[in-house]
């Protein structure tokens, strides 16, 4: 039974991802094309995937500490040693202090300080897993690779501190979080180890509640019209940073028929629900949204399911387009997925 | 719950633990309908003993999870819950659940679209389970949140179809439970495919989790309060596995490493059951005479 069950859903995932794939339009970049066919060849093990998810949480707890404290990580007692070449955090000139939000809600400072200590535990559990073959800190960038960012966005944005107010921190979180789900949706079936499958789940369940706490906010903060000036709401800027990930990891899903190919913004769509009339939902959720596309009473396939990207997907991302290194990553990950 | 089938069915050791915790509010919860039931008649479950559970097995415990989800959302979205071509039923065994009235229009966004993604899943699992999808078991949506609510010191009844505030303390009870059971399970299965699904809705539960907790948060300190109070009957049923709720506790993790929580599926069962911990219970609170399929009755 066992079997024929699980050919059954391999079988349906299968179909699912035809389907993408013949939907999938030309908007491809040919340096993704190319880091995800050279990453097919690379027999990884669960060390590589353990440290490449150790240098994204190296970047999201600076980011996160620095917001909330003011401080890199190491000024917080996180060692930052290991393999490969040791780097630096690029902070705002006047230094990691002036990094701190000068938050006006209080809630949102809260859940700052939460992340932040997340984060770092998510560092120190790591390297605590990986011990003498954890990879040392690389250089990290937070102030070049958001306004890199801000300029692809299509905004009208040259230029953007995710450090100024509630707001950008809010969408500076939003650039990391769903991308940290991806990343670790796409790794855990490529470990080889229960332990490391089990620590990689429940770490990607942090992150997916970081996104869906992030998410929500900006979305309820833009019900009271909170607004980036001629950026338009922060729902709105959301909705373009999905919209570049999406274009710039290469996944080849972005087509007519699927404008948001593997990152859904924030903003509504259309349910069925058990009725036969449309209904309007939030998008609150980063994940497949079938509900315009699943009649009431239908066999749905991978409906309401997150997206999964490859390393090389979340390299592409990481590095905003880059080869091998850039973005956040000026020099490149350390290990062996970079 | 007709006051003639009430009868306790947790064990003596159970019982003590749930008391200890609970206090005297602990007795309604433990108060079930199956209790001299057999776990749904159905299906044909093997022995709760059984050492070789199949991934089918394993997904079909989760499809019933998704039943209730799904069937809880649907009812507060829009007035009824799943229907035959979703549940393998020719008429609903689902009682309780009504529209929730008075919604804004961000509200029915919100609901809307985890209703949705519920039904989603379930569509998802039936297909993919085809034949060996067990059907949707009894599902109980107004005596389990009224037994939950006693349990919790929170008064002999509690209805979370009546308001935007009493939903969120419902979906509350659901979506962390929903988190651990397919963090718990993800380990166990044996196909990297059906790995890859369970991670992929394994997350999704995470994002209604946050969502919801920070609307907890959002809404103030009697709702946190409440909410806590439901965490900790959910707690001392499920293993412990919780975070208190606060506007620094968003995320349910272990504290010292950050690594979300994760419950056995026999932690499940007893909070879905309404049941402290020991072998042999087979239904009770939100799913009367048990799930379907193989993993139904506790074993420990």
């Amino acid at each position: 039974m066992a079997n024929l069950d699980t050919q059954q859903l391999d079988e349906v995932i299968a179909s699912g991802r035809r389907r993408m794939l013949a939907l999938g339009g030309a908007a491809l970049a040919g340096f993704a094309i190319s880091s995800v066919a050279k990453a097919q060849t690379t027999t990884l093990t669960d060390t590589d995937y353990l440290n490449f998810a150790l240098n994204l949480e190296y970047l999201e707890a600076n980011f996160y500490t620095l917001a909330a404290s003011g401080q890199t990580i190491d000024q917080m007692g996180i060692s930052l040693t290991g393999t490969g070449t040791q780097g630096t955090v690029t902070v705002k000139g006047a230094g990691p202090a002036a990094c701190k939000v000068p938050f006006a809600n209080s809630l949102v400072q809260s859940y700052a300080m939460e992340i932040a200590q997340e984060e770092r535990n998510h560092v120190s559990f790591l390297r605590g897993a990986l011990g003498t073959s954890a990879v040392a800190q690389p250089a990290i960038d937070l102030v070049n690779s958001f306004n890199g960012l801000a300029g692809l966005l299509g905004l009208g944005l040259s230029s953007f501190d995710p450090f100024a107010n509630d707001i950008n921190f809010l969408l500076g979180s939003y650039i990391f979080e769903d991308v940290g789900v991806t990343a670790y949706t796409g790794a855990a079936p490529l470990l080889t180890s229960t332990t490391n499958l089990d620590a990689a789940a429940g770490i990607q369940g942090v992150e997916a509640y970081h996104a869906g706490l992030v998410r929500t906010v900006i979305y309820g903060l833009d019900q009271s019209a909170t607004t980036l000036g001629p950026a338009g709401t922060a729902s709105a800027v959301a909705s373009a940073i999905s919209k570049l990930r999406a274009t710039v990891d290469g996944s080849s899903s972005i087509s007519s028929t699927r404008l948001q190919g593997d990152d859904i913004g924030l903003g509504t769509q259309t349910v069925m629900l058990n009725s036969s009339s449309g209904m309007t939902a939030s998008t609150l959720v980063n994940a497949t949204t079938t509900g315009s596309i699943n009649a009431a009473g239908s066999t749905g396939t991978a409906g309401s399911m997150v997206f999964s990207r490859s390393a090389s997907e979340v390299l592409a991302i990481v590095y905003a387009g880059g080869s091998g290194m850039g973005g956040f990553f000026p020099a490149g990950l350390n290990g062996n997925v970079k | 719950m007709k006051p003639g089938t009430m009868q306790w069915i947790g064990r003596k050791l159970s019982r003590r633990n749930f008391v200890a915790g609970a206090g005297t509010a602990a007795g309604a919860l433990i108060l079930g309908c199956g209790g001299s039931s057999p776990a749904s008649s159905g299906t044909s479950p093997t022995s709760p003993t059984s050492p070789t559970l199949s991934d089918g097995d394993y997904l079909n415990y989760a499809l019933n999870l998704e039943y209730l989800e799904a069937e809880f959302y649907l009812r507060a979205a829009t007035g009824s819950g799943l229907g035959s071509a979703d549940t393998g039923n020719a008429t609903s065994k689902t009682s309780g659940g009504t529209q929730v009235p008075g919604l804004t229009m961000v509200q029915s966004e919100y609901i809307y679209e985890i209703a949705q993604n519920e039904l989603d899943h379930v569509r998802f699992l039936r297909s993919a389970l085809s034949s060996s999808a067990v059907p949707a078991p009894a599902i109980e949506l107004m005596n389990s949140f009224n037994a939950l609510a006693s349990a919790a010191g929170l008064g002999s009844s509690f209805n979370p179809f009546s308001s935007y505030s009493n939903f969120l303390i419902g979906a509350f009870i659901f979506e962390d439970v929903g988190v651990t059971a397919y963090h718990g399970a993800a380990k166990l299965l044996t196909n990297k495919t059906n790995l890859t699904a369970a991670a992929e809705i394994h997350a999704v539960e995470a994002y209604h989790a946050a969502s919801i907790r920070s609307q907890i948060v959002l809404a103030g300190s009697a709702l946190i309060s409440t909410a806590n109070a439901v965490e900790n009957v959910r707690s001392m049923l499920g293993g412990g596995n919780e975070t208190t709720l606060s506007a620094t506790g968003i995320v349910a993790a272990d504290p010292t490493n950050s690594i979300g929580f994760e419950r056995t599926t026999d932690q499940v069962l007893h909070i879905v059951y309404g049941t402290g911990n020991g072998a042999g219970v087979k239904g009770g609170t939100f799913f009367p005479s048990g799930m379907n399929g193989n993993i139904s009755v506790t074993t420990s």
